[in-house]
């Protein structure tokens, strides 16, 4: 339903403005979590504008936050993403791809068998016979050494009898030695087991109060974005106080520079039949862009009325261009086109009364 | 003098009366032992064997190179390819790439890196993960630094213990495993009593200069005679450049002993373990060979140092009647033959001289060189029919491989085995000191 016009049909203004009147239909229910989401800004601000998150074994990813409470992941994010709050990063947690839980126990294991039974040996070699075993497989003798079980001889003497080769992992089940054996995760909660690089990992962030959070919670409300932006949503169109500047501005260089601009106006023209599946009026504006040069400068003036501004273009440019803009949309084009002539703020202003 | 030399030049002409066409009836008709010591004795020697093995060839040439078994990827035995080198940054990207890449499904790189002095661990692990591209395939390759110098044995010891797979192939550094050559070689691993089975051992670098097209001819000489051996189970090398081995025998004989030579020591060991030894002449693996007379000279003493140290001191155990088959007694006279013919040789070769005088040595020797060319031109053509070795345009290089074998090969073997038999300079820089001084063997 269109306010403005009193039409279902109006799409214009349903597609166009839509987030606004969503806004409207569901007050309730937005109000409410912007109330949380205040009073949770409220919160970090009254614990000194940080809120660092405590290791928690059994919160959502191994943390919480202390002062905010349970289950407010998303408003942080949400707050994180309007710039009410600044992240700082606190950790990275590795999660089981199957169930998400942190619970994970992460470990080494035997590239043979995937056994997890495995222990950290320095290998030994035996310098007369070159055989090259884990120390359990030499024969202990007391104080005197070792025997090979090779060669059988004796082994006194280590760095001149026989030498340890660094560290390696035995496998105690199938007695492979691997150098760097490759790690592995077990999830604790559904025994899902994966290799280390198929791990997802995620992001612990604490968070800082921005400035911009900060003037929301001395304003207690915050910031209609929608109203902040210079164009409409969804749509590279300034809004009529923006447009309006754009050509009181070609006004003056006019005067001073005596530098020429044209204008061209789109009505948006509805015929009150079901459209179906016809473009929305969004892309009917964004097609209309398509069609202009980079400089050119479209905005909205009325509901249904559009102004196009032409820099550098006399009457007979923005004519031509016209003719080529209605060519490019086609015949079934809601947006009628037409070059009015405005030499003053004065005719601007007749054309607005009109509008 | 330079009657000697006119005289000696004109017999070279095959087609004069006196040259080969004269020499060789009359060698035949001689008295002296000339006949037997020149033409004979060679021709069992060198020839014989090759004959042999292209009859078969022609014949059956399934029994040679046997086709691949049809068998699915998931019935593949796990292979495990042990590196163990040291400073070799240039050679070991791409021999570790080529093993990872050679089509076979089941297979893990284990380089042992002892101790070396460059980068050759940085590139080992690029390598890895160019050619593996995921973390779970990096786990075909594992790297093992060594933090000390131990040598070659001791290093393919440590592979070798790290190994997981039921057939262990050990390759150099610096040799290139061909694209499908891990299938063939495992075809021979079908009878239970192989233990071992040796690769075709082709030459990567031969187009680089005269010596290594030499190395390619002599190399691919070889493969006909392996072939013969390796079917009456005389087998007495499986090279280190290229073997592949059952895990099962390599972890109960406890790897290898310390010191040189430990592919033929290995080889000799699992022969007295009555495992049968085979070849397979479609399992190509590529080395790079010496390039430079004086790197040439130094491998080929080292080697032939190394014969005499195992065949004649280590494992002399071998020339015992009865004590290991008389397989492995033939192969211990064998080796025993291989040392003494070439001095034997030249021993006819001096006397003859002595005996015919000034003007009948260039006779003889002509005689010598044209049997030889016949008999390598005899052999080259058997070797590129069998294994594809040598390349067409080295053949031409045959009337100058007799000089190659002479004045290089046989002089720094011949000097090799009068040193090692008098301990002159025995120990070798391949040997790290703490190693060598606790070696039993020598």
């Amino acid at each position: 339903m269109c306010f403005r016009h009193g039409s279902s049909s109006c799409r214009l203004f349903s597609t166009v403005e839509r987030p606004v009147t969503e806004r409207r239909e569901t007050n309730g229910e937005v109000s409410a979590v912007a109330r949380r989401r205040l009073d949770l800004l409220r919160q970090i601000s009254d614990a000194g504008g940080t809120l660092s998150p405590l290791a928690e074994p059994n919160g959502k990813y191994g943390y919480r936050y202390p002062v905010a409470g349970d289950n407010v992941e998303d408003d942080l994010g949400s707050l994180l993403e309007r710039n009410y709050l600044e992240a700082r990063f606190c950790d990275r947690v590795s999660l089981c791809p199957r169930c998400g839980s942190h619970h994970l126990n992460v470990r080494e294991v035997c590239p043979s068998c995937r056994s997890a039974y495995l222990t950290s040996e320095g290998l030994f070699h035996h310098f007369r016979c070159g055989y090259v075993g884990i120390p359990s497989e030499f024969i202990r003798l007391g104080d005197r050494g070792y025997r090979c079980p090779k060669c059988n001889g004796t082994m006194r003497h280590l760095g001149t009898e026989y030498d340890r080769l660094g560290r390696a992992f035995v496998c105690r089940g199938c007695g492979v030695i691997s150098e760097n054996p490759p790690v592995e995760a077990v999830c604790l909660s559904c025994r899902t087991r994966v290799a280390a690089d198929k791990m997802v990992s995620t992001v612990v962030f604490g968070y800082v109060l921005s400035s911009r959070g900060a003037a929301a919670v001395r304003a207690g409300s915050f910031f209609n974005e929608a109203e902040e932006l210079p164009t409409l949503e969804g749509a590279p169109i300034y809004k009529r106080p923006i447009i309006l500047q754009f050509l009181e501005q070609e006004f003056k260089r006019r005067e001073r520079l005596n530098s020429k601009f044209a204008v061209l106006l789109a009505r948006f023209i509805q015929d009150g039949t079901d459209q179906g599946a016809a473009p929305s009026a969004t892309e009917w504006l964004g097609r209309l862009r398509d069609c202009l040069r980079d400089v050119d400068l479209v905005g909205q003036l009325t509901a249904a009325l559009y102004i196009v501004i032409l820099p550098d273009a006399g009457p007979r440019d923005a004519e031509s261009m016209r003719r080529g803009i209605a060519a490019k949309l086609g015949p079934q084009s809601p947006l009628d086109l037409s070059t009015p002539d405005i030499a003053n703020q004065r005719d601007l202003a007749e054309l607005l009364l009109l509008a | 003098m330079s009657g000697f030399v006119h005289y000696w030049l004109s017999t070279l002409d095959p087609l004069s009366n006196a040259g080969f066409s004269l020499a060789f009836p009359k060698l035949m008709i001689t008295p002296l032992p000339h006949w037997w010591l020149l033409a004979v004795l060679p021709f069992v020697f060198m020839v014989f064997p090759s004959v042999a093995v292209w009859i078969v060839y022609v014949m059956k040439p399934s029994s040679i190179r046997p086709p691949l078994p049809a068998v699915p990827d998931q019935a593949l035995p796990f292979v495990s390819v042990v590196i163990a080198g040291r400073n070799e940054s240039e050679t070991i990207g791409e021999c570790i790439r080529a093993a990872l890449l050679c089509g076979y499904p089941n297979l893990e790189v284990v380089f042992v890196d002892d101790n070396s002095e460059d980068n050759t661990v940085a590139v080992a692990r690029r390598a890895a993960l160019t050619a593996t591209g995921s973390g779970r395939d990096g786990n075909r390759v594992r790297i093992f630094p060594s933090p000390r110098r131990n040598g070659k044995p001791s290093s393919l010891n440590i592979g070798i213990r790290m190994a997981r797979g039921e057939f262990i192939i050990i390759i150099d550094a610096d040799t290139i495993l061909a694209y499908g050559s891990v299938q063939h070689w495992l075809v021979p691993f079908r009878d239970p009593k192989v233990g071992a089975v040796a690769a075709n051992i082709r030459v990567n670098n031969s187009a680089k200069c005269l010596l290594t097209r030499f190395q390619e001819i002599e190399y691919a000489l070889k493969t006909s005679n392996k072939v013969f051996q390796a079917r009456f189970n005389l087998l007495y090398i499986i090279s280190g450049m290229g073997g592949m081995f059952r895990a099962e025998i390599l972890r109960r004989l406890g790897g290898y002993d310390t010191g040189l030579g430990d592919d033929r020591d290995l080889t000799t060991m699992i022969r007295k373990q009555r495992w049968k030894l085979a070849l397979s002449v479609d399992a190509v693996v590529w080395t790079t060979c010496p390039e430079t007379v004086n790197h040439l000279a130094k491998q080929r003493a080292r080697w032939r140092r190394n014969v005499v140290k195992i065949c004649i001191s280590k494992h002399r155990d071998l020339y015992v009647p009865g004590r290991y088959g008389l397989a492995n007694f033939m192969v211990a006279i064998e080796v025993l033959a291989r040392i003494i013919i070439p001095l034997a040789v030249a021993a006819a070769l001096f006397w003859t001289i002595f005996e015919s005088g000034p003007l009948g040595a260039p006779e003889i020797i002509s005689s010598i060189y044209w049997i030889t060319i016949l008999y390598l031109f005899m052999k080259m053509m058997i070797a590129r029919d069998i294994s594809n070795s040598p390349v067409l345009k080295n053949f031409l290089l045959a009337f100058l491989f007799p000089f190659y074998m002479l004045f290089i090969v046989q002089a720094s073997q011949i000097y090799a085995e009068i040193t090692e038999l008098f301990r002159i300079g025995s120990k070798h820089y391949y040997v790290p000191d703490h190693i060598w001084e606790e070696i039993p063997w020598w």
